[in-house]
């Protein structure tokens, strides 16, 4: 309840300030502001305040406006949206479970429309229910945020594996790619039964160094093998990357483009972002035709996944970020510029190709 | 048994078909015709696509439906074939050179990387039933660890690729992961000093989440000095993709990227692959945290004497939590002792695997292949050994499934699954096909299924006599 001169029973939720009596006189006289507008983005900054303090019933709209330090924000729209919170009106909160979301929705909804005339006992156990409604809600919340995080820590460790394997897998074939009959185009996660075998055990454990000063040349090395071309030939690509291998395999034309590939899926976010399919230069119609089916399919919902908390992306873990290619590709490929596009930011920036933008405001389901 | 074969290869119908035991038939039709039918539990595998249609193959004219017909049929006479070889090896009537007769025939009809799902499923349990077969044949009945090509020799690279694909499809990883993490979270809410002993490391991937849900925890103490120890084998175990020291380096790069305070360090198995607790190194203050992890994408290539005395061993030092991963086996050797029942479960459980894999790339079988010969290959071998030699434990507690009951039959007592932990791994396996399902078991086990089938869960125990879990029930 406001603590101001009004009669308590004027006050229903619903209104808006300036329809309660008493009330929106001072609104409105002493608020030079117009009404302001509560943003999904301004939301969470008042929800996550609000958890900070402690809840919504410990919470303060003074200690909510020191917290949330948004300037021009003043005591009375926090005091407004305070009550609002804690009476169980959440206008912009949403998240993926939806019949959960749906349940407890609903059931506040009704607590509320309830309890707008009944006497304060009544309310007051309603009230109750409601926060308890709300709480779980905001938990919820809470958990897809750090599941955020997590997924994108685990992809970015991830990617330190792989970067790893690359490395060795370049330092493998940096003489071999000198030889290479000519570059090949990129395709992605072409993960056909595999024809090589790559990386001597002994390659793996000489690779040690997490912070490797050298990414460049093999990088650079790896990416002519990696770089499309007008047409190459596979065949003799695949014998230069071909070693003897204890196991055969079945169909397995093309050889595996992994290394490139995984990096380019973790570049949006750990789940599987799969880069839409590079138009084709003409290069095999084999690897065009498993690219394309590969591709065929929506990507799972990663939308959530994509606002990612910038303060990951701020750590030091700079092993990733070097695994962007920094050298400009020789080719045209258009796989490459697109890469390229993706490799200038940080590693979880999602990936251009993508329509979801990279703010915050991306779908929240 | 030869009439059944050939019943098998002409498709006559079920009733036909006359096993080594006449008290089995009725078993064996129910249990069959319980697979084999549409709208019947428990899961049946994707024959004829009616659930989900997730799968790109579903008939929509009557040429289709002809066709339909023809793959019913054909899935049919692959049952029968694989029941025959099941039979034939672990039935009471055992004969290696019948089994080995419907094995040839059964690499005519499939092969591992074409085909439906169901055709490449029994490709690999052909692959697998052969390899007991050899095995058999040269050591006199035990097998020893089979040497096939198909599954040890994995390329790094090819590992790895698989792995990531594995992620990308399909939760399995995630899920056990980040629901053990949640639960440890939440049971060393206040503890300054957090030391986990991890049995079966891989390349330390469940641990980056940890650590950065250690360090962005808002309203606790600053992140905890984290101790891992790994349970390392001798220079026999297999690698996956980097050593053991590999993975240290890896962790602690990663941990000082992110201002974690971290160590690492290895315990070695003895010889016999058994666990001496005094191996380890304690600190006093520390919470002690045991984590195992049985199931995908781990290899089980531990046996399961080496488990047992883990987790025995584990017990013995009190843990503040213990979080099992494994596989959920409904028909264990535990609850039934028949091997028909193990087996058509076993199919059950990877045919729907096969469906959950399909269902996160539905495209033509290349990616699904690789993780398929990785992991699914191997467990599916590793499966039926254990099938296959039920009476060789001594006691039921020797069986290597079901570790969660045999942790509480040492005694470990069951600790709740949060709201928090429960609602993650809902949101989690939300962002992947919506076959999944998660549920929870008892009071301490949340389960990862597809469709109705349950196929992996994690289940968390705590020390009866060590300080109880915080009860704090935010996610940090």
């Amino acid at each position: 309840m406001f603590h101001t001169t009004k009669k308590p029973s004027s006050m229903t939720p619903h209104d808006r300030p300036m329809c309660v009596q008493g009330d929106s006189g001072l609104v409105l006289t002493t608020d030079p502001k117009p009404r302001l507008r509560w943003t999904v983005e301004l939301h969470e900054r008042f929800v996550d305040a609000v958890t900070q303090l402690g809840g919504p019933d410990k919470a303060t709209p003074k200690t909510i406006m020191r917290v949330m330090g948004v300037k021009g924000l003043t005591l009375y729209h926090l005091k407004s949206h305070l009550q609002k919170f804690r009476l169980g009106k959440q206008p912009h909160k949403e998240f993926n479970d939806q019949s959960i979301k749906d349940g407890m929705r609903a059931s506040a909804m009704e607590l509320q429309r309830n309890s707008g005339s009944s006497s304060t006992l009544m309310e007051r156990s309603m009230n109750e229910m409601q926060l308890e409604v709300q709480r779980r809600l905001h938990e919820q919340i809470e958990v897809q945020r750090h599941l955020q995080l997590r997924i994108e820590a685990q992809g970015k460790y991830m990617q330190s594996i792989l970067e790893k394997a690359c490395q060795t897998l370049a330092g493998e074939n940096m003489a071999v790619a000198s030889t290479a009959a000519g570059p090949f185009k990129t395709t992605s996660n072409n993960m056909g039964t595999t024809s090589t075998n790559l990386v001597p055990d002994a390659a793996i454990k000489d690779f040690i160094s997490p912070h490797p000063p050298h990414t460049f040349p093999p990088f650079q090395d790896m990416n002519n093998l990696f770089t499309s071309e007008p047409p190459p030939p596979p065949p003799p690509l695949i014998d230069c990357l071909k070693k003897p291998s204890p196991f055969i395999s079945g169909a397995g034309k093309a050889p595996i483009f992994w290394p490139d590939d995984l990096r380019l899926q973790h570049l949006g976010t750990p789940s599987a972002t799969l880069v839409p399919p590079p138009p084709s230069i003409g290069s095999p119609p084999d690897l065009d035709s498993l690219q394309l089916e590969m591709y065929e399919s929506k990507p799972p919902p990663l939308s959530p996944l994509l606002v990612g908390n910038d303060a990951m992306h701020e750590k030091k873990f700079d092993t990733s970020i070097k695994l962007e290619r920094p050298s400009p590709r020789q080719s045209s490929g258009h796989s490459d510029e697109r890469v390229n596009n993706n490799n200038n930011g940080m590693p979880n920036n999602s990936n251009p190709t993508m329509s979801q933008p990279q703010g915050r405001n991306s779908s929240f389901g | 048994m030869a009439m059944a074969v050939d019943n098998a290869f002409n498709g006559v119908a079920v009733s036909n078909y006359s096993t080594s035991t006449n008290n089995s038939d009725d078993d064996f039709h129910d249990l069959f015709d319980s697979i084999m039918s549409i709208d019947a539990l428990p899961y049946s595998p994707q024959v004829v696509e009616v659930d989900g249609g997730t799968n790109c193959n579903s008939p929509s004219n009557p040429a289709e439906d002809r066709e339909e017909e023809e793959e019913e049929f054909k899935s049919l006479r692959l049952y029968h074939l694989l029941m025959a070889v099941a039979d034939a090896m672990f039935g009471d009537n055992k004969s290696r050179e019948l089994a080995q007769v419907i094995l040839i025939r059964l690499n005519e009809l499939v092969s591992t990387s074409h085909g439906t799902n169901l055709e490449r499923l029994t490709a690999y349990y052909a692959q697998a039933f052969q390899d007991l077969l050899d095995c058999a044949a040269v050591s006199g009945g035990v097998p020893n660890k089979p040497h096939h090509l198909h599954r040890d020799d994995h390329s790094p690279t090819d590992v790895l690729a698989a792995f990531q694909l594995l992620q990308d499809m399909s939760p399995y990883v995630k899920f056990g992961h980040f629901t053990a993490n949640q639960a440890i979270l939440e049971a060393v809410a206040d503890d300054r000093r957090v030391h986990i002993v991890d049995y079966n490391i891989m390349e330390g991937i469940q641990w980056a989440s940890l650590m950065q849900a250690f360090v962005s925890r808002k309203d606790s103490p600053p992140a905890p000095h984290l101790r891992i120890t790994v349970i390392s084998r001798g220079p026999s175990s297999r690698r996956w993709i980097g050593t053991v020291q590999e993975t240290g380096r890896r962790l602690v790069a990663f941990a000082a990227s992110i201002g974690q305070p971290f160590s690492f360090h290895q315990c070695k198995l003895d010889s016999d692959e058994s666990f001496r607790p005094s191996g380890l190194k304690l600190v006093r203050g520390e919470a002690l945290v045991v984590n195992c992890v049985l199931h995908l994408p781990h290899f089980s290539n531990s046996s399961p004497e080496s488990i047992a005395s883990f987790l025995a061993g584990a017990k013995t030092l009190n843990p503040r939590l213990v979080t099992l991963v494994e596989e959920e086996i409904e028909h264990g050797p535990t609850i039934d002792g028949d091997y028909k029942v193990q087996f058509l479960d076993s199919l059950e459980r990877y045919s729907a695997i096969y469906d959950s894999l399909e269902a996160g790339i539905p495209m033509k079988n290349r990616a699904r292949g690789l993780v398929e010969k990785v992991f699914l290959g191997p467990r599916i071998s590793a499966t039926l050994r254990r099938i296959g030699q039920p009476q060789r434990a001594a006691t039921a507690a020797e069986e290597n499934c079901l570790w969660g009951e045999r942790l509480e039959k040492m005694g470990l007592k069951a600790a709740a699954i949060s709201f928090a932990n429960h609602c993650q791994a809902r949101l989690l396996v939300d962002l992947f096909n919506d076959g999944y399902r998660v549920e929870e078991l008892g009071s301490n086990k949340l389960v990862l299924g597809w469709k109705s089938k349950r196929l992996l869960s994690v289940s968390i125990w705590a020390s009866s006599s060590s300080s109880s879990s915080s009860s704090s029930s935010d996610s940090e």
